[in-house]
């Protein structure tokens, strides 16, 4: 049963109010949860496509106020209505609610709302009056209530955050607007520093993100997303080809502390940056000789060149992080003398173990049988892993499997084919990624599944296989593959990479207590604090999640460096109102992929040149090129800016 | 390119397809109005003037920035457009100061004519007075922070067109303000005061020299330096009054350095030599043209019969035109038969 009492979002009026709750009408278009932190009830929200009323107690007219007053405050200034048009507005409302309003303060309400919100450059002025518009048309009574009482109307207690549909998808919400606005600008250095705010890999993500905000870009709408990812990229790349170092401002706490850190991927280094800015002592252990962790290992060359890597690991070195490099947890130093050593322990040993297909032959040791990480690792080593085998097979549609059969071709294996179970439209891996392996020509067989490994004399000579065909969706929505009975057939082969998954090497917990793990045999954390139950002991990144997205265990890092620093200086580790609001826009989403915009499009994204196929197939040097100056600006200028703000009466 | 078809006010048009809509409609003839666009800049996009309407979208779009597409139909006046011009102008002026009477730019300010153009006669919008830092000002450059609309286009063009960035806009919604963010890095050039459309950015030289209108303006060719730059004197009373340019003039197309923008006052200065001087025991004295031509030409003559020409060495000056500069090496080399010429330029 539906407890929302008046909702117009997206402008689709719902009215409850004065019905019996046994015949609320349900509101479908948006969902408002129940409670905004664990003891704050959620009695209206307030934001760009309108209203929603769960409690009569909210006083709309005041509402109205505040919100107006916050979307003034976020207006950047740079269009004459919305900076000045709602200031106006702002102040109108505020007389009206100190009982000194007059019915003329009602039409310049409304004729300012419509100016505003119809020609505003972008859409915090565009969006910001459409719920004081709704309210004016079905609210008039409380208006008119409020300029005829002359009373002052009590404030409502109001939360309120600015937001944008690719900063909300943004694992790490970057300030994407902002850094788009300073390239469109040409302030290329302030487009990194807005980056570095959060994020220290800028030209790590900049060429490998798998950029959600793209997804949910609302560009999309009217043609085709802003090149976000390409843009990052542009940055950073301008500081290395004007051979400049960032500068770091160090804002120490209160009190400083050692913390240590189990590995040098992503999550480790995001975490190592921000306790650096903070003054805290911090030492990085890392199995390998090499920054970077499943980045350095599983993503090759010709997509992350090692040079941007290990740069930008060595400016959060130059932050006064040490690296001890080729020092496996667990083994060369246990983890109890670690903890012994530190204030805080981060654990971010990511998922580098291949999971099992559960088929026959994969586990005797064939010549020729590779896990997919392994295979990776040894070519971005610069080994051959197995010089002998020319026929590749890889089994899998996630990126490391695009990847195994990318690098193939650039280890001289002549046959290279990759097996996924269900259809191009399921698979994981990006789809730009896919389609540069089909350009260098890939065998994709689809639908298809391994059932045996084929060996003779103790080496793989194929891979037996059986067609599929979709059933009904799992649980993750995708539809179930089923084997279709009798169809099995062969392929011959010298190589087989199984690259269907990974799973977390937990060793390295020998001897420990008190660290939960979950059925998943991942580490068991608060999902916001990273804190596990082991206080001293935080976890993040692939070793959390499964496998994941790099920009996501740069998240992970990000939060975890917060608790961390709370928990050093004495401060209770809870969630804050941004962490809040993350849950709360879960729920009340920030871009809606159906919303008309009433703009004209037709301007499609700029991408980068690319090595032709027949040359980049063969050679590991990065095969995009970057976005010049001029490109990058223009790209820059397609944003539409898409700032919003929500406001929550609580 | 590919050219499009669209029609403008019921005018149909082929243009290329990567012009704006307000390209567009100046080719087929029809006036958008517009505050902060320019032509030497990307579009800016603060002022929303050049809205218009686009048959089967719902929302207005600022020509400026919108790229034609093939097809559309585009509506350049209506009450709805009427209504969102009006109250963009009358936003500005809850806060802009009606001083034209003593304002620089009164009768050359585009705020001027466009308020006079949609009738502005009464703001019913209000708002507490800005509270603005004027420090972005050089002794060359005055700054009014209350006649400043926050159009951008200084803003714009010490970054796009001087690739300064020295000015740029500081702090959230009405606060925001037009601050010197790099001040040492402005150079004074003026490029800002050029483009303003108000009279938010004034030359500190010229004030109460004479109005706009009733100078004449006498285009010519700068003479600090060899670039030729082309700028327009500000004559009244055969005195200099102030500097101008012109956007389709010359390879400079409205820019200068700060000696062309503002080091005219030498013209009409007092120490200014307006007649040959002659050192005479020891003292300078005043002579007639050819009585000073006659002696340089004398003893020109008479060092290069007595040493020969190679005696004889000549600089000429960057404050010369192209054109003189080249008659006088050709004078050192052919007349007096020596290459010791030289240029300061180059010194």
């Amino acid at each position: 049963m539906s407890d929302i009492l008046f909702s117009s979002w997206g402008g689709e009026i719902i009215d409850n109010r004065g019905k019996d709750p046994r015949d609320f009408e349900s509101v479908s278009n948006v969902t408002l949860p129940g409670h905004f932190k664990q003891d704050q009830k959620i009695k209206a929200l307030f934001g760009w496509y309108g209203i929603v009323l769960r409690s009569a107690d909210v006083n709309i007219v005041d509402l109205c106020r505040e919100y107006i007053t916050e979307v003034q405050a976020k207006s950047c200034g740079k269009c004459f209505l919305c900076r000045v048009g709602t200031k106006v507005m702002a102040d109108t409302l505020t007389r009206i609610c100190e009982g000194k309003g007059s019915s003329a303060d009602l039409s310049i309400l409304s004729r300012l709302a419509k100016s505003i919100s119809e020609s505003s450059k972008c859409n915090i002025g565009q969006s910001g009056p459409v719920p004081v518009l709704h309210a004016m048309e079905y609210f008039a009574e409380d208006f008119a209530e409020a300029l005829s009482s002359k009373g002052s109307i009590s404030a409502g207690t109001y939360i309120s955050k600015l937001t944008a549909p690719c900063m909300d998808a943004c694992p790490i919400h970057l300030d994407i607007p902002k850094y788009v606005e300073c390239i469109k600008e040409g302030r290329f250095q302030e487009a990194l520093d807005v980056i570095r705010e959060r994020l220290p890999l800028p030209g790590v993500v900049g060429r490998v993100c798998v950029r959600p905000c793209e997804y949910h870009c609302r560009r999309t709408i009217l043609d085709e997303p802003v090149s976000i990812k390409y843009l990052k990229r542009f940055a950073a790349d301008c500081e290395l080809a004007g051979k400049k170092e960032p500068e770091y401002r160090v804002v120490p706490s209160a009190k400083k502390g050692n913390v240590a850190i189990v590995g040098a991927g992503p999550a480790g280094l995001t975490c190592a940056y921000h306790l650096a800015q903070r003054g805290h002592r911090i030492t990085i252990y890392e199995r390998l000789g090499e920054p970077g962790g499943m980045s350095a290992i599983g993503i090759p060359d010709y997509r992350l060149p090692r040079h941007i890597l290990r740069g930008e690991a060595g400016q959060i070195q130059k932050m006064g992080v040490t690296i001890k490099y080729n020092t496996t947890v667990g083994k060369d130093i246990m983890l109890s003398r670690i903890e012994e050593e530190s204030d805080a322990v981060f654990l971010a040993i990511g998922a580098q173990s291949s999971t099992m297909m559960r088929v026959k032959g994969e586990d005797q040791g064939y010549r020729g049988f590779i896990p997919g990480v392994k295979y990776l690792q040894d070519i971005n080593e610069g080994r051959d892993p197995y010089p002998e085998g020319k026929k590749v097979v890889v089994v899998g549609g996630g990126n490391v499997a695009i990847d195994c059969v990318r690098c193939s071709f650039r280890v001289n294996k002549s046959d290279v084919n990759l097996v996924y179970r269900r259809t191009k439209n399921e698979m994981p891996a990006d789809h730009v990624e896919i389609r540069d392996a089909e350009e260098e020509q890939v065998k994709f067989h689809y639908l298809t599944n391994p059932t045996r490994v084929l060996a003779e004399n103790g080496k793989v000579v194929g891979v037996e296989c059986i067609r599929m065909e979709l059933g009904e969706p799992d649980d993750s929505g995708r539809r179930r593959p089923v084997p279709i009975e009798g169809s099995e057939f062969i392929i011959d082969c010298d190589i087989v990479v199984p690259a269907i998954g990974q799973s977390i090497d937990l060793s390295l917990l020998e001897g420990t207590r008190g660290i939960e793990t979950t059925r998943w045999g991942t580490i068991s954390v608060n999902e916001v604090t990273k804190q596990s139950k082991l206080k001293k002991f935080f976890s993040g990144g692939d070793c959390e999640t499964g496998p994941g997205a790099l920009i996501t265990g740069c998240a992970a890092g990000l939060k975890a460096a917060a608790g961390i620093d709370r928990m050093i200086n004495g401060q209770p580790i809870e969630l804050d109102e941004d962490d809040c609001f993350d849950k709360f826009f879960e729920a009340v989403k920030v871009f809606d992929p159906t919303e008309k915009i009433g703009l004209l499009g037709g301007q499609k994204s700029r991408h980068l040149e690319m090595l032709p196929p027949e040359i980049r197939k063969h050679t590991f040097d990065e095969v995009e090129q970057g976005f010049t100056a001029r490109e990058a600006m223009a790209e820059a200028d397609r944003c539409l800016r898409c700032y919003r703000v929500a406001t929550v009466a609580v | 390119m590919s050219n499009v078809t669209l029609t403008i006010d019921g005018i149909e048009i082929t243009v290329s397809k990567d012009k704006t809509i307000l390209e567009a409609a100046k080719t087929a003839g029809v006036r958008i109005p517009t505050l902060c666009f320019h032509e030497r800049m990307n579009p800016i996009g603060s002022c929303r003037m050049c809205v218009v309407e686009v048959e089967g979208f719902t929302q207005p779009m600022a020509a400026c920035d919108t790229r034609v597409q093939d097809g559309i139909s585009v509506t350049t006046n209506s009450g709805q457009l009427f209504r969102i011009r009006q109250d963009s102008l009358k936003l500005i002026l809850v806060n802009h100061p009606l001083d034209c009477p003593v304002c620089d730019k009164g009768g050359e300010c585009t705020l001027q004519d466009l308020v006079f153009e949609f009738g502005i006669d009464k703001v019913e919008y209000h708002a507490p007075k800005q509270d603005r830092l004027s420090e972005y000002a050089t002794s060359l450059i005055r700054y009014w922070p209350d006649r400043c609309i926050m159009c951008l286009r200084c803003v714009t063009a010490c970054r796009e067109i001087k690739a300064i960035g020295a000015i740029d806009i500081r702090g959230d919604g009405y606060g925001s303000q037009v601050v010197s963010v790099h001040p040492d890095k402005c150079e004074s050039c003026g490029e800002c005061l050029m483009v303003c459309p108000t009279g938010a950015l004034t030359e500190n030289l010229s004030r109460y020299k004479g109005r706009p209108w009733i100078s004449e303006r006498v285009m010519t060719t700068c003479t600090y330096c060899g670039c030729g730059c082309q700028l327009e004197l500000n004559v009244l009373n055969n005195s200099v009054i102030g500097v101008t340019t012109r956007d389709d003039a010359g390879v400079n197309r409205g820019s200068l350095c700060v000696k062309g923008r503002f080091g005219y006052e030498f013209i009409g200065s007092d120490e200014r030599l307006t007649k040959p001087l002659i050192r005479k025991n020891g003292k300078f004295q005043e002579a007639g043209w050819d009585e000073a031509l006659a002696l340089v030409a004398g003893q020109l003559s008479k060092i290069k019969k007595e040493s020969g020409p190679d005696a004889i060495a000549a600089l000429s000056s960057a404050r010369c035109t192209n054109e003189e500069n080249y008659l006088f090496q050709k004078f050192i080399r052919a007349v007096i038969g020596t290459n010791n010429v030289d240029h300061c330029a180059r010194l």
